[in-house]
């Protein structure tokens, strides 16, 4: 599976999870600013996700995913991303514009980065490591 | 006369449903029609007693033995509700226990045990059921607390604050879910004559009573139509409120 394969449905459950009519939303388009979700959503989205495509989505995977390698005091200070958090942002969140993730970006401002693609590379590695099995199997 | 409550069909999920007020409101659920699906924790002769008394009365009704501090089976019990009835509307919280004592004499296992069923297995209930209800942008919830919660009481500071938590837990929940047309509330029972306040009863049976203004102790009877009216169409305005279902219990 690939973003170009996830796209349609990932666009189909976020409609549905947001109450709009279904339609093909752009890659691009941001889930806070452009569509209107709020936290709650993300959950249900999250879940719906995980039952179209039959993964499983971690709770706060997203997070964690976002972090990298990186310690929690390594990348953000008093709530503010720091400069390694921020390349660490850009090379994970390469769908997102460069000008999205800059100097200031704070903790509580990264959900308002995501955007469909967000949500279909998430998919894409759940089903990748689904797929893969258990370590050790 | 009466509008119907529109309960026909739904489908229902009670915890300690084979027992006390929970039992009572599997019963009268299914009597409105509903496909009650209720968790118990270890009675199965009390569970088939219940499924037996629905049967009866022609209605319907399924039992899962559930231990609800274990979140994954509460998760497993849920689905399976949801594979079957293809939706989960309700979902009744009233699995709870006692450990009464005065707290200078608690063991550890009094204190953990009572907020492990009352709190954890509430919070592993909801959260299990929620995905569902969310999914459907619809659902209720509600959980039985107690007037112990607002009112206190000697030799029930475990239990009192088990519900007061679920009550606080209540009013934030409403909060969250409100967008998805998921309603939370709470009932609060006052004393109800059943398995669980027996001991009460018989060690303070007179002093508690006189400090009811009704001057008598609850039925489970007098709750269940509580839980039913906020499951019906006719709550579904409500949320985020703790109904106290009490006889006008008053703490001196």
């Amino acid at each position: 599976m690939d973003i170009q394969t996830a796209h349609p449905v990932v666009s189909k459950v976020i409609c549905e999870a947001l109450g709009r009519d279904i339609e093909a939303l752009a890659l691009s388009a941001r889930l806070i600013d452009d569509l209107g979700a709020e936290s709650i959503d993300y959950l249900d989205i999250l879940f719906r996700l995980e039952r179209a495509f039959g993964v499983k989505i971690p709770r706060g995977q997203i997070a964690r995913d976002a972090r990298g390698e990186l310690s929690e005091a390594e990348f953000s200070r008093d709530g503010v991303i720091t400069d390694a958090g921020l390349a660490r942002l850009r090379a994970h969140l390469s769908e997102v514009p460069a000008d999205g993730i800059r100097p200031g970006l704070k903790m509580a401002d990264i959900p308002t980065l995501f955007n469909v693609e967000t949500f279909c590379k998430l998919v894409v590695k759940a089903h990748a490591s689904r797929q893969a099995g258990p370590a050790g199997a | 006369m009466f509008e119907e409550p529109g309960l026909k069909g739904k489908s229902v999920v009670i915890t300690g449903g084979s027992r006390g007020i929970g039992r009572e409101m599997v019963i009268r659920f299914a009597e409105e029609g509903c496909d009650v699906t209720f968790l118990y924790l270890q009675d199965e002769r009390a569970a088939a007693e219940v499924l037996e008394r629905v049967r009866e009365r022609g209605g319907r009704a399924y039992a899962l033995r559930t231990d609800v501090r274990d979140r994954e089976a509460c998760e497993d019990a849920i689905a399976a509700v949801v594979d079957r009835c293809a939706r989960l509307d309700v979902l009744v919280n009233s699995s709870g226990i006692i450990r009464d004592n005065l707290l200078a004499a608690f063991s550890d296992e009094d204190v953990r045990e009572v907020i492990d069923t009352n709190v954890v297995g509430v919070f592993n209930a909801i959260r299990a059921a929620v995905p569902h209800m969310m999914a459907q942008r619809s659902g209720k919830i509600i959980n039985i607390t107690s007037v112990a919660a607002a009112k206190g009481g000697r030799g029930q500071t475990n239990y009192a604050a088990s519900k007061g938590a679920i009550e606080s837990l209540t009013r934030s929940l409403a909060a969250e879910l409100a967008s998805k047309n998921i309603t939370v509330n709470a009932v609060a029972p006052g004393v109800i004559e059943t398995d669980m306040s027996r001991a009460l009863l018989s060690a303070a049976g007179d002093e508690v009573k006189g400090k009811i203004l009704l001057r008598r102790f609850g039925r489970p009877e007098d709750v269940a139509p509580a839980v039913l009216f906020l499951a019906s169409c006719f709550g579904d305005y409500i949320t985020g409120e703790v109904l106290h279902v009490d006889g006008g219990f008053k703490m001196e």
